[in-house]
């Protein structure tokens, strides 16, 4: 596949990583107008509450011992929590690596850094540390649920850096989210992601997915090069040039490693569901084949 | 099968797309607040969800709690519009108060400890343990407390002190009491049916929206308006003009 080719689908991702954070710019929009008494643009005036569905998440507990929501949170948050549960099972956290606003402004954010620090960028935190920092996020997960639970209070929205940038004109953000909001976007710069990989609760309940989903990250070792591309274009950090399936719980989804994208080989690395045995040795021959051309028509 | 960026895209649009479209039709995706706490098994008003975004009107409306009681019994404005104040108003009355060790606000839980004993609907509060001073006695004053109840509560109050000290007196508190001269505050969540309650003929709202008075008036005006292309800021002063 040439780079052009290759560019062109990364630009699907791209595109809709676009619409969402101009779906959720144009919702804070709506708040602002709102209570400025002007009219609504396209969308009405959803609370950005509204449309996030961690909100679902954590009133889980109230709604089923009470069958009731939480304060704030709306019947669509609870209805969109199902729906990207079932885009998860299916494909994974696709809504991480695809949809959230938050993600992608960290995601732009890190393009300055790896402009900056080059090689250096998303490489600054020991591994050892950077292994333990990820169950993090599970001890968050935990915290928030069971105090929400027990409280009935939206507590997250103290410290939530994605409610604090998408309504920073509003007095409902405390300080302690506009700081978490600053570390986060600051350290952006230096690791790609860092509130997805250390601290989201949303995205530790999604990348659990990520160990039974459908649609599974296979590589071929047969055809594999160990050229490492996968591994070093893989904003999570992940080692997928020695996983065969990669059910890391820390995927996004986001299709950078695979042959769509970066891996040179084509029937590499990739997405794949309902793979026939038969169709492998297929695949395998038809992957020698386009081996060389793919190869020789340009490494990443 | 091999699965590529396109085949997200659509599984985006369909699953998260077509599930939004399927959930509003069904009436399962309702982005705006409920103005009316659930009712329990046994029919009565859930105390639990009441939300600080609930009227004075409503709460009355709803868990037949009558808005004068509440007004009276935390020392409101007895000019305080009940279709305007907000549960969570009280927030931005009173001064804090340290209980225990710990503030404590006056806001929703308290008046939702109120309206429990009031209208004797079962609910334990996990953070309200204190009331305030004024509240008790209006509760004993109107035989709202049993013996074991008016003990614990006689014990365990504060004193309210309002934030400004000109609440009562000044003119400024325009969102929840009653403006002066005019009367009447339209907001966003003004319905049809509440200006016509307060006065505003149908003649003067076709002179102002350019429109009739539709059959639905439980639509707030705001939604009303901005269906006929108006600008609600434009115009939502010129009901009181």
């Amino acid at each position: 596949m040439s780079k052009k080719q290759s560019k062109n689908k990364y630009l699907i991702r791209l595109a809709v990583q676009i619409f969402f954070l101009a779906l959720i710019i144009l919702v804070s929009l709506n708040q602002w107008r709102s209570e400025q008494g002007l009219l609504p643009l396209l969308i009405g005036r959803p609370s950005l509450h509204a449309v996030c569905p961690f909100g679902g998440v954590v009133t889980i507990y109230t709604y089923f011992t009470e069958g009731a929501f939480i304060q704030k949170i709306h019947q669509s948050s609870f209805t969109l929590m199902w729906l990207i549960f079932s885009l998860t099972l299916l494909f994974g956290p696709v809504f991480c690596g695809w949809v959230c606003p938050f993600g992608t402004v960290e995601e732009f954010i890190g393009k300055i850094g790896r402009k900056i620090f080059k090689k250096r960028y998303n490489n600054f935190i020991p591994l050892k540390l950077d292994r333990l920092l990820r169950y993090l996020r599970y001890i968050i997960l935990i915290l928030v649920v069971v105090n929400t639970a027990i409280s009935g209070k939206l507590l997250f929205a103290n410290f939530d850096p994605y409610f604090a940038l998408f309504n920073i004109w509003s007095s409902e953000v405390t300080r302690l989210s506009l700081l978490v909001l600053g570390l986060v976007l600051v350290g952006s710069l230096f690791v790609e992601r860092p509130w997805c990989k250390y601290l989201c609760p949303l995205g530790a309940l999604l990348g659990i997915f990520n160990l039974f989903r459908i649609v599974k990250l296979k590589r071929n070792e047969k055809t594999c090069i160990n050229c490492k591309a996968c591994d070093r274009v893989c904003p999570m950090n992940i080692n997928v040039s020695t996983s065969k399936v990669v059910s890391d719980h820390q995927c996004i989804s986001c299709f950078l490693c695979t042959d769509e994208i970066t891996c040179p080989v084509n029937n590499t690395l990739n997405f794949t569901v309902l793979e026939k045995k038969n169709s492998r040795e297929n695949s395998e021959k038809d992957s020698k084949g386009k081996n060389k051309e793919s190869i020789s028509g340009g490494k990443k | 099968m091999k699965i590529k960026s396109i085949h997200i895209l659509l599984a985006i649009i369909i699953i998260i797309g077509g599930g939004i479209l399927l959930a509003s039709e069904l009436d399962l995706y309702n982005t705006t607040r409920v103005k009316s706490p659930r009712k329990t098994a046994e029919g009565i008003c859930d105390v639990i969800d009441m939300r600080g975004s609930h009227t004075l009107d409503e709460i009355e409306k709803h868990c037949q709690l009558p808005a004068s009681s509440v007004i009276e019994a935390f020392g409101l404005r007895p000019d305080t519009i009940p279709e305007f104040f907000q549960l969570k108003d009280m927030k931005e009355i009173f001064k804090p108060v340290e209980l225990e060790g710990e503030e404590y606000i006056v806001e929703t839980d308290t008046v939702k400890v109120f309206t429990s004993l009031y209208m004797k609907i079962p609910y334990v509060s996990d953070e309200t343990f204190y009331l305030p001073e004024k509240t008790v006695n209006y509760l004993v004053e109107n035989d709202k407390l049993t013996g074991e109840e008016k003990e614990y509560w006689q014990g365990h109050t504060f004193k309210l002190e309002y934030l400004d000290t000109k609440y009562l007196t000044a003119s400024e508190f325009t969102k929840i009491v009653a403006e002066e001269a005019e009367g009447l505050a339209v907001t966003g969540s003004t319905t049809i049916q509440e200006l016509l309650d307060n006065g505003i003929t149908e003649e003067k709202f076709e002179e102002v929206t350019g429109f009739k008075i539709p059959d639905k008036k439980s639509v707030s005006v705001r939604d009303f308006v901005i269906e006929k292309g108006i600008e609600f800021g434009e115009i939502k002063d010129k009901f009181i003009e």
